[in-house]
Formats: C-alpha cells, sequence, structure tokens
C-alpha cells in the first residue's frame, strides 16, 4: 500500500482535510473515508453514472477520479444539494413525478440533473434525454426521470 | 361545522412514500451499512469452465495480516447443497462447472487485504472436456456435468452416510424434464387447414439490477444469526437457510434493507450467501460480502435462454387447434428457476388466445455454462415470442387482418381453459382494440406493408403482441397468503406491519394507500414496516406480480376489522348505528351527511384509557382462493389473471440493421388503477426493459465464458433511446382484487419482443427467429434474406 | 500494482518535463483511462505520479497561423463548447458530442484520449481526418525542446504511442477547415454516445463544383490504429461524385481494411457497414 498524503478540499461548502492514498478513487474517498453514503458504486467503471457528483461546478463520475485530484478542488454530492435552491427542486420534482423507484440510480441522475439545469435552464426534452445518457436506471425507463427534470426545469420561473 | 365529502385516494397519483429520502441520498442500502468490527468477505472463483479440483493450498493467504479466515469445502464438511434442485455445493468440494465457481472465501479486515488474500491461494486443477451445447449434451456419449461425486483423489471416502453431496450423481445431463398435455394435439393438427413451424432461440440476458448483490451476516452471542439480505423471499430463505446450515429456523431472522433493483434475480439462495454465513462463523465477527459489478454479471444468475420450436395449427376460418411445443433448456452447471419456466411457458402456450389441443415438453439439459434463474416474466417473454410470431405468420398465410385473427381467438370473461385457468375478469379483447386503435395499427400496417419493396434506406413497421400472465398469486408453494398486523395509536395513526417487501415497485406505498381508503386517513398517517423477519408476519415473498393483490388484500383485511371495531365503538358512542357512520379525514362522521360527530385519535383514546382498556390492533392473513395445479399442470393457479396488448412501432436501418423503437401503444388489463403514478412507473419501466431484451442486451457466451461481463458491452437501454409510450388502462374490476386491482409488475416487459418481430417484418418482409434485434443480427437477416 | 512513492503537481510544462526527465513517471490528466485501468490492474504504476491539472500551457485553445492549437488538458467538454472548434474544426465538435458521456466529458482530456490510442478512439478519427499534428516536449538535456510529428506517426499501436517516457504531449494542432470544407463523422451504434463503436468514419475534403480534392478519410475500430482509407481516397480525389464514383470509393475502404472480430462485431460486419455508410456519407455531401 503506498503512502497516504494529506489533502484538502471542499466539500458541501465545507473546508475538509482528509488522508488517501495516491490510488484511491474519489468515490472511495467519499464513501469510506468520509462516509457520505449517498453516493453510489454502480459499476466503477464510469459507465452508470450512478457515482456522480459535481467537481468545481461540473459532473464527474466519482469513480474515475483520483482522490488526490480534489485537492483544491470544490466537492458536491448529494447529501449538498438540498441545501441549494436548484437541487433542493429538482429533489421535489422527481418525488412529485414518480422518477424513484428502487431509488439507487437516483442520487446521480440529481446530480447530473443539477448540471444539465445549471448549464441549460431550459432544455429540450431531447437536451435532457442526452444530459442524462451517462446514467443507467433498471427501474423506470427514464420517461418520469426526464418529467421530473422538465417539471424542475419549468419550476425556475 | 365543516361537512366532510368522501373523497379516495384510488386512481389518484400517489408520490411513493420512500421517494424523499431516496432523492435525497439518506437510503442506506445494503452497501451503505457497516456493522462495528464487521470483516469484508471475498470469493477466489474457478475461472475454469469445466475441471477437477486436485489441490487448493491456503497458506500463504491465512499467513498475510489482516485474514481472519480462510475457507474452503474442507472447512465446512458439514454444508448442504442449494437451489432448486439441491444439485448445488456453496463451496466446491472436487471439481468445478463454470468459471463463477466458488473455490475458497476469505473474510479480512479490509476489502483489499481480502482481494490480496484471494490472490495467494493457490490452486490445482486437471481441466475437463467442456460442454457448452446443451444438444451436444443430450448425446449419449456426452460427458457428464453431474456424475457420481468423487474425490479430488478419486477415492469415495466422502460419500460415507451425512457428509453432503450434490446429489447422487446422474446417468445423464438431463435435470429437469416438464411434460403437458391438453385434448388431443394429433387430432388438433388433423383439424387444421393450416400449419406452420419454426425453431426460435432465446438468449442470455442478465437482471444488471443498478445495486449490485450483498449480504452481512452476523452471530450473536448465543449462536443466534442475523443476515441483512437483499432477498426477495425472506420467509422461504429463513427455512431454507435453516436447513442448508442445520440449524433452528427459530433461531434466523433476516433483515432486508432497501432493495436497489431485484426483477427477480433474488429468489433462490445463491452460494455467495452461505459462504458468507461460514465465514461469519468461522470469524464471530460481522462479515460483509459485496460483489463487485463484474462479478455481479459472472455470478448472477440469466434469464432462461431458451431453444423453442412451435408448431401451430388453424382453420381456414382463422379458428386455433393446436400448439406443439418442444424446448431445450440449457440449465447451465447448476439447476435454479431457470429450469422451472415451464410452469409459466405452458400456460401462454395453452391459454393465450383459446386452443383446444396443445402438447408441451421441456428438456432441462445441464452444460458448463451460466445458470439461470427467475427474471420478470419468468419464461413467459420467450413463449409469447414463438405464439405471437406464429399468430402473424399464420394471419397472413390466410389473407386474414392480424388483429382480427387474434380477436376470433380471444377469450371472453368467464371462460375457462383446458388447462384449468378461469378468467373471471377477462379485458383481452378490449386490450387488443384499444392498443390497435392508440398505435393505429391496421392503416400503418398495411401501408408499411405496402413499402417494404420500395427503395430506401429506412424502412418503418408496426407490429402487434398480446400477453397473458398470473395477476392474482400462483399457487406454487403450500401457501399463496400474506399476513398483516395493523396497530393504530392514541393519536390516529396506523402501522401496517406487513410480510410483503417492498422492492421498488411501490408496495408499500400502494398498501398504505389501501389502508387509508379503508380508515379514512391521509397517506401521512401511515407507516408501514415491512422488512425483518422477526417482526412481521409471513409473506411467501415478491414474486408473480402477487404484491398488490395478496399483500393488498391481507392489508384491507385487517383495516376492515380494525373499521369494524372503531364504528361498533362509536355507535355506542353516539347513539347511531354502525351502519350510519363512516370514517372520513380522522373524524367519525355521518355517513348520509359527512356531518363530524366525532374525533377518530378521541375515540380510540377513549378505548385505550378507559376500563375495559383496549387498544386499536387487528391482524389478517389472506390466501387467495386459487389452486395448485394438479400432476398434470392443471388448475386455476392464480386468483386472477392479467392482460395486455402493444402495438410497437420501429424504423429499421436495411444499410446498417439498426432498430430504432419509434412507438409502443399499450392497453393493459389491470383490473383497477390503484396509484395512477406509480402503475406508470412499472408499465414504464417494463416496456424499457422488454426494448431492451428484444434490442439491445445479450450476455454473450462463449464456450462457457462470459465476454462482456461489463456495461461497457452489455447494452442496457439508455435515455436518449427511449420510445414514445401511449398506455391506456383497462379496468376490469376483479371481483377477488383489492379494490378490483390485478397484478402487473411483469406484465409490461411480456410481449415487447415478440411485436417487435412482429413490427420487423411489417418492415422488411423478414421475419427473424433469435433474438436479439441488435444491428449487426438485423443486417445479417436481411442480407441472407436477399 | 507498483506503489506510488511520491505524487507531484508541477505548476509548468517546464517542471513537469524535467522532473520527467530525472526518473519515469506516470501521467494523471482526466484520470478517465488511468483509474480503470489501475482498478482492472492492467497499469503498473511508477513510483512517481505527476498530476498535470495545474499546468496553465497545457489548457487553452488558441487560433495561431490557420491552426487550432489544443492543449492537451483540454476536455472533451471544452472542445464541444468551444467556437474556434466549432467554426474551425467543426468535425472534431461533432466527434466530442458523441463522446462517452457528459459526466465524462467533463473530465475526459484530448491528450488523455490521444496518449490512450484507443483503436476506437473517438476523437482520433476526426483528428486524422482532419490532418492534426501532436507536439511533444521534453528537458532532456537540461532545456526546454519540443517535436511535432503527425498523428499518424504518433500512433503505433493499440495503447501504444511514439511518446517516450520522458515526454509530455503538450498541444494538439489542426488545421483550420478551409471555407469549401465539406465534412461527414459517422459513428455506429444505437445510441448516440456512451458507445465503443464497432466502426467509426471521419471525412473531410474540399469540394469544387460536384468534386472533391485533399480528400481525407478516417477509419476507426477497423484496425489496432485508427487509419486512412488511402485507397478509397484515391479512388474520389479530383473525382466528381456520382453513383459509381462513390461505390468504387465504398468498395475500396471495405476492401482495403482487415478489422478483427470480437464482441462488439465480426470483421465481416465491421466492413459492411464501412462500405454502407461511406457511401451514405458520400450521397450526402453529393447532395448538398
Amino acid at each position: 500500500m503506498s503512502p497516504k498524503r494529506e489533502i484538502a478540499f471542499t466539500l458541501n461548502g465545507v473546508p475538509t482535510r482528509a488522508s488517501v492514498s495516491p490510488e484511491l478513487s474519489a468515490l472511495a474517498l467519499i464513501r469510506e473515508v468520509l462516509g457520505l453514503t449517498g453516493t453510489k458504486l454502480g459499476c466503477g467503471e464510469g459507465e452508470c453514472g450512478a457515482c456522480t457528483i459535481l467537481v468545481d461546478g461540473r459532473s464527474v463520475n466519482s469513480c474515475l477520479m483520483f482522490a488526490l485530484d480534489c485537492e483544491g478542488r470544490s466537492l458536491v454530492t448529494i447529501e449538498g444539494l438540498a441545501a441549494d435552491p436548484l437541487g433542493a427542486r429538482i429533489e421535489q420534482a422527481f418525488v412529485e413525478a414518480g422518477a424513484v423507484q428502487c431509488g439507487f440510480c437516483t442520487p446521480g441522475m440529481v446530480v447530473q440533473a443539477h448540471n444539465l439545469l445549471t448549464a441549460h435552464p431550459h432544455p429540450t426534452r431531447e437536451q435532457i434525454r442526452r444530459g442524462i445518457e451517462g446514467n443507467l436506471c433498471r427501474c423506470t425507463g427514464y420517461f418520469k426521470i426526464v418529467e421530473a427534470i422538465e417539471r424542475a426545469a419549468g419550476a425556475q420561473e | 361545522m365543516q361537512i366532510i365529502a368522501r373523497e379516495t385516494l384510488i386512481g389518484k397519483r400517489i408520490a411513493k412514500l420512500d421517494a424523499p429520502e431516496k432523492a435525497s441520498g439518506k437510503t442506506r442500502y445494503i452497501h451503505d451499512l457497516d456493522l462495528p468490527g464487521q470483516l469484508y468477505g471475498k470469493i477466489l472463483r474457478s475461472g475454469r469452465v469445466h475441471a477437477k479440483i486436485l489441490r487448493i493450498d491456503t497458506s500463504k493467504a491465512k499467513a498475510l495480516p489482516g485474514v481472519h479466515a480462510v475457507i474452503t469445502a474442507a472447512d465446512v464438511p458439514w454444508q448442504r447443497p442449494i437451489g432448486v434442485a439441491r444439485d448445488h455445493l456453496p463451496l466446491k468440494t472436487d471439481r468445478v462447472r463454470s468459471p463463477r465457481d466458488e473455490i475458497a472465501a476469505v473474510a479480512a479486515q479490509s476489502e483489499e487485504i481480502a482481494q490480496a488474500a484471494l490472490r495467494l491461494i493457490e490452486v490445482e486443477y486437471e481441466d475437463l472436456p467442456v460442454l457448452t451445447d446443451p444438444l451436444d449434451a443430450l448425446a449419449p456419449d456426452a460427458p457428464l456435468i453431474h456424475p457420481e461425486p468423487h474425490g479430488a483423489d478419486g477415492g469415495t471416502e466422502h460419500l460415507k452416510p451425512g457428509a453432503p453431496v450434490a446429489y447422487s450423481g446422474r446417468p445423464d445431463n438431463l435435470a429437469m424434464t416438464f411434460d403437458y398435455e391438453q385434448g388431443d394435439v394429433a387430432r388438433g393438427e388433423a383439424d387444421s387447414d393450416l400449419v406452420v413451424e419454426d425453431t426460435f432461440r432465446l438468449h442470455y440476458v442478465t437482471h444488471c439490477c443498478m445495486g449490485v448483490s450483498g449480504i452481512i451476516a452476523e452471530f450473536d452471542s448465543s449462536g443466534n444469526l442475523t443476515m441483512y439480505s437483499n432477498t426477495q423471499v425472506p420467509f422461504l430463505h429463513k427455512r431454507e437457510f435453516a436447513e442448508i446450515l442445520g440449524m433452528d429456523p427459530a433461531r434466523i431472522r433476516i433483515i432486508q434493507p432497501p432493495i436497489g433493483g431485484g426483477f427477480g434475480s433474488k429468489l433462490d439462495i445463491y452460494p455467495f450467501e452461505p459462504i458468507c454465513v461460514f465465514l461469519a462463523r468461522a470469524t464471530g465477527r460481522p462479515v460483509k460480502l459485496v460483489f463487485s459489478r463484474e462479478e455481479e454479471f459472472l455470478a448472477s444468475p440469466t434469464r432462461q435462454p431458451v431453444i423453442l420450436k412451435l408448431r401451430s395449427g388453424c382453420r381456414r376460418d382463422g379458428t386455433l387447434t393446436f400448439r406443439a411445443v418442444e424446448t431445450i433448456h440449457d440449465n447451465g452447471a447448476y439447476t435454479s428457476w431457470g429450469a422451472t419456466t415451464p410452469f409459466v411457458m405452458m400456460q401462454t402456450v395453452s391459454s393465450l388466445y383459446r386452443v383446444p389441443h396443445c402438447s408441451y415438453h421441456t428438456k432441462a439439459v445441464y452444460t458448463n455454462n451460466p445458470y439461470a434463474g427467475s427474471f420478470r416474466g419468468y419464461g413467459n417473454l420467450q413463449a409469447t415470442f414463438a405464439v405471437e410470431s406464429h399468430m402473424d405468420r399464420m394471419a397472413d398465410a390466410l389473407g386474414i387482418d392480424p388483429l382480427e385473427f387474434r380477436l376470433k381467438n380471444a377469450q371472453d370473461p368467464g371462460e375457462v381453459t383446458p388447462q384449468g385457468m378461469q378468467f373471471k375478469t377477462c379485458g383481452l379483447k378490449e386490450c387488443l382494440k384499444s392498443a390497435a386503435e392508440l398505435g393505429d395499427y391496421r392503416a400503418k400496417r398495411r401501408a408499411y406493408a405496402a413499402l417494404q419493396a420500395e427503395p430506401g434506406r429506412f424502412k418503418r413497421g408496426v407490429g402487434l403482441a398480446s400477453m397473458l400472465h398470473v395477476g392474482g398469486g400462483a399457487k406454487i408453494y403450500p401457501s399463496d397468503g400474506c399476513g398483516t398486523i395493523l396497530k393504530m395509536d392514541d393519536f390516529g395513526a396506523v402501522t401496517l406491519i406487513t410480510g410483503a417487501s417492498e422492492i421498488g415497485q411501490g408496495s408499500e406505498t400502494v398498501l398504505a394507500q389501501l389502508v387509508c381508503e379503508e380508515l379514512g386517513l391521509p397517506l401521512s398517517a401511515v407507516r408501514v414496516v415491512n422488512n425483518d423477519t422477526e417482526i412481521t408476519p409471513w409473506d411467501v415473498g415478491v414474486h408473480a406480480s402477487r404484491t398488490t393483490f395478496i399483500g393488498g388484500n391481507s392489508a384491507i383485511g385487517a383495516a376492515r376489522k380494525a373499521r369494524a371495531k372503531i364504528l361498533d365503538a362509536a355507535a355506542k358512542q353516539t347513539g347511531l348505528p354502525a351502519q350510519a357512520l363512516d370514517l372520513r379525514a380522522g373524524q367519525i362522521v355521518e355517513e348520509r351527511s359527512g356531518n363530524p360527530l366525532l374525533s377518530l385519535a378521541k375515540l380510540i383514546r377513549s378505548l385505550h384509557f378507559s376500563d375495559k382498556a383496549e387498544l386499536v390492533m387487528t391482524t389478517h392473513y389472506y390466501e387467495p382462493p386459487s389452486h395448485h395445479q394438479d400432476r398434470q399442470f392443471k388448475g386455476d393457479v392464480s386468483a386472477a389473471y392479467a392482460w395486455a396488448s402493444q402495438v410497437v412501432e420501429v424504423e429499421v436501418d436495411t444499410e446498417t440493421g439498426a432498430v430504432r423503437l419509434l412507438k409502443v401503444s399499450g392497453a393493459h388489463d389491470v383490473g383497477r388503477v390503484l396509484n395512477r403514478l406509480g402503475i406508470e412507473g412499472q408499465i414504464e419501466g417494463g416496456i424499457v426493459m422488454g426494448q431492451g431484451y428484444a434490442l439491445t442486451e445479450e450476455l454473450i457466451v462463449e464456450q462457457g465464458r462470459i465476454r462482456n461481463p461489463a456495461f461497457r458491452d452489455y447494452k442496457l437501454v439508455t435515455a436518449p433511446e427511449i420510445p414514445e409510450i401511449a398506455v391506456r388502462f383497462v379496468e376490469t374490476l376483479d371481483g377477488e382484487g383489492p379494490q378490483g386491482a390485478k397484478g402487473v409488475g411483469e406484465a409490461p416487459a411480456i410481449c415487447i419482443a415478440a411485436a417487435t418481430a412482429n413490427a420487423i417484418e411489417n418492415a422488411t418482409g423478414v421475419r427473424i427467429l433469435a433474438l436479439p434485434f441488435t444491428p449487426e443480427k438485423v443486417y445479417r437477416a436481411l442480407r441472407e434474406e436477399r | 500494482m507498483a506503489e506510488i512513492e511520491r505524487v507531484l503537481a508541477p505548476a509548468s510544462l517546464d517542471e513537469a518535463a524535467e522532473a520527467l526527465a530525472a526518473g519515469e513517471a506516470t501521467l494523471l490528466a482526466g484520470g478517465t483511462d488511468l483509474m480503470p485501468a489501475s482498478h482492472a490492474g492492467k497499469v503498473r504504476f511508477a513510483p512517481m505520479l505527476i498530476n498535470l491539472r495545474r499546468i496553465a500551457e497545457l489548457s487553452g485553445i488558441a487560433v495561431e497561423d490557420g491552426e487550432l492549437r489544443i492543449g492537451t488538458l483540454v476536455t472533451i467538454a471544452e472542445l464541444l463548447g468551444d467556437e474556434a472548434v466549432r467554426e474551425r474544426c467543426p468535425i472534431l465538435a461533432e466527434a466530442a458530442d458523441h463522446f462517452a458521456s457528459p459526466q465524462i466529458r467533463n473530465a475526459a482530456t484530448i491528450g488523455g484520449n490521444l496518449c490512450n490510442a484507443s483503436p476506437a478512439g473517438d476523437m482520433l478519427v476526426p483528428l486524422l481526418a482532419a490532418g492534426a499534428r501532436v507536439e511533444l516536449a521534453s528537458k532532456p538535456d537540461g532545456t526546454l525542446v519540443r517535436r511535432v510529428l503527425p498523428l499518424e506517426e504518433f500512433l503505433v499501436g493499440p495503447g501504444r504511442t511514439r511518446r517516450r517516457p520522458d515526454e509530455l504531449l503538450a498541444t494538439v494542432r489542426v488545421p483550420a477547415a478551409a471555407p469549401d470544407a465539406i465534412w461527414r463523422f459517422f459513428k455506429s451504434g444505437t445510441r448516440p454516445a456512451l458507445d465503443i463503436s464497432a466502426v467509426s468514419i471521419g471525412l473531410l475534403a474540399r469540394k469544387a463544383g460536384n468534386a472533391l480534392h485533399e480528400v481525407r478519410i478516417a477509419l476507426g475500430a477497423v484496425a489496432p490504429t485508427v487509419v486512412r482509407a488511402r485507397a478509397a481516397e484515391a479512388t474520389l480525389e479530383g473525382r466528381v461524385l456520382n453513383p459509381e464514383t462513390m461505390e468504387a470509393a465504398a468498395c475500396a475502404a471495405r476492401d482495403e481494411v482487415h478489422p478483427i472480430s470480437d464482441v462488439r462485431a465480426s470483421a465481416w460486419y465491421r466492413k459492411e457497414l464501412i462500405h454502407n455508410m461511406l457511401r451514405r456519407m458520400l450521397s450526402d455531401v453529393a447532395e448538398t
């Protein structure tokens, strides 16, 4: 096991320090070192989007990121999104639209939706579908997830 | 005083009770649970397709710091075989039969150490001939997958009485057979003016639950076992684990954390579960064992692949005469629920549309391939694919409109099929007409058929298919029932303790809804407890689309008892007869006028804090009025049946073979819509699962190995690929169903592939008999036709 | 997997090159290839890990001397959203839109994609069609030196490039499209993105009347690296587009490649796709 290094970053608005080994992924940092289990491990290969977080305002697959690379950056996980007006609106829309079944893909979807709506506040349905093309869901068939995101976008007026 | 009008929750759009927790990331799935002092379990899998185990050396692994236990079969001589046919030992003794076979397991203080320990285990194998084609496996001189078991040294010492054997070995590779007859097929054939025959090939797909498999096992100081498990059948598993572990079932507790998807993948016991228990026993610590995604692909059960030969006949006027089916089920290395899909397949073959004569034969054959379990639809996707393909073929051959052909043979309410299924409600005709109307089927089919021969890159087509599935449970176990305990507290809040499990399908919300409907309460007044075998009453489990029907009737039963008790007490207090009273919005009201008379909470408190103190607590066990099938597989196995028809519109790119699903128009006989939001979610998710089965998903198995154990090359449907959908609900108001509802969980997935096959034929003139319709496969089929 | 003993985060290209000259290092850009390779046990980490993220010279997109100069740390998302790229090399922007997923586009870098040298490389096909060159920097004798290689020379085989262990990929240089340029990009599959294609095709040429000049056709996933379909290009060079020339080009492209069969597609199907889709792309060009 490689020797650990100290890193400092902002997590959900709070300055945070952690000790990480170089091979550790950002996902493992979040879940195992920091104990935040809202972000999910779905595949570990960047194919399912369940591990999506925001880094400096952009959504990334945390399973593909090195924990070391969090140094000096601002991370937002699903736990931090409820505090944000857009995040809260998206979560509410997911609930009301029936976009949650087993819920495992939901945190990743909500974070990705946040990224999408920040960049495109009024996306077309096509843009929404492309916007979540990196997030897999096995339960809903995506229909109500798309509706939820539309609803959250509409509520932004 | 404010009049309170009667309001109903039935048919409303109700958000799932657990959705806010899930949307905020607070829900803790099995992967998110950690017990103090827990160790991490990992399994060493053989990687060999078929081989004798000559030697296992775990000494280096045991010596690694941080490793608490390394076990092999030798360490658990008392292990018992698992699985539907009890042919599967959790830790393999003398041989491995597939690359996922479990050889050894490690419990260590971290996952990394456990993985490192696995790499230090040395195993010596002697390869055996590999069988990957079930037809080869049936040959008389084929090597045996489950022969008389011998020890690694060739000895039979371990066969002494009481020692576990997978079972006593077989003279051939036949795992199971199914044979069914109704009427006289020879006569049916003689009566036919047209007979068609095809062999269909249905492929391997897998569940791909977004949450991978996992388990935590812990023994307490008295030797009682608690398992945190995602099982869909906790009570059945409690009993089975007791058998497997040689324990008293009363000392086994199963707790179900929220599950990241089920779809039937968790209806059997798989080796990783008892192995985790062995590790917990060996170390005296809680052990958590979670799959990687690759392991999930390699070691989970698949949908049952089938080679299905169907011979169908009809008269010139379009009346169906007979169906004769022979299937080969590739049973893989060990037997799980996949081998029993014939139970469901023969229902479709015998009773989807009216068929007087029918025969059905399955041979389930051992090979070194992956083995199949239960998967949403349970064989019905495969059977419907074949049956509905022939419906179109026969209609076209006779020059009869395919919708008319189906309507002519569709059953009516009240019919009893030759297999003994009683269709008390039956919306098949309405589903057919509705779906055809929604999808503009007739006009489009004619128009697209006329365009088949025209030059042009893109060809469109429509296809129609229906499905029949159980909608009121399935009496395959000694009981198909569900128990409920209901209690009301002093503030009028309800706790509903149900045996039924929530696997993401929204059963919890529907049960709360049904209770609120009886007790006139808002949904916020109900808490549902449903995930601990120590607390909840027995339920057979989540399968066969039964939970709303059976869990629902059980909840209603308990709620009605509570209602009766409350209204009786209210009658005494108000001087009005109980029939003149109603429960609305937490009040006891006069039924006719809506005048509130008494607060419900106050009434309950007055019962509680009185001389004859009483709490409002009721129970109900609901056993559906269905019957076990007899030895000929005949009987009314479900309390209700469900139908759906779907029209699928596709666009085929003839230059690449890519098939785009443009629109799915469906009509579903669901008895009654309870939670409109929830049922839409089930339909939509099922349609897309069917889409994956038809077009994009394929577990590529070559020489016994899975070549694509990752999302990179196992293609689930993604958001940009979903079709336009239009869904209509046909409410036949089933007399036995809760508020008239029937089960729907599996239905929407079942006929998509069948309808898609018919749509591709309409677009291109080519009928493809094998799934999936990936671009290369479709392209090849189009080229071969030219 | 060997242990990482040192982690560096140099602030300049010079610093990074110096560190590389001192010893072998594993380079970290976006991490989207390095992390899964590490998990799969396919990568041996060198004792030194260099995180390139802070190096300003490696980011940014500039236009100089009629060329797009793209820093190798530019992410695929940045490429997709950049106006200069859309105007001067639209085929690159198009390919970026079909790359993996939005999340991966936010992290993956063009440099990483180049060094990963996948035979199916999504960005490599348009870069090859556009005539891209790569600039490598190193400090072998105490001074920073740069060399420029055409892309086809840089790519050697699956996962293999001509980058020396002491070199860093600094920029990608892409000639700006001429005013009469036409381009088309095709990637096979049922999804717009999140797909390792069975084949991909990039077409770039100049159109005068109905004839094509300076035809460049790049093919992905049909050879150990992305390759030019030179025989097909030759059948089109200077010729008018009509059904015969288009068919000839399609057949030439199909016949000059020798793809493998794998889980994604058979060799036969790949050839069919090359033929059908190149013809389709040309016929689309002819109609506009």
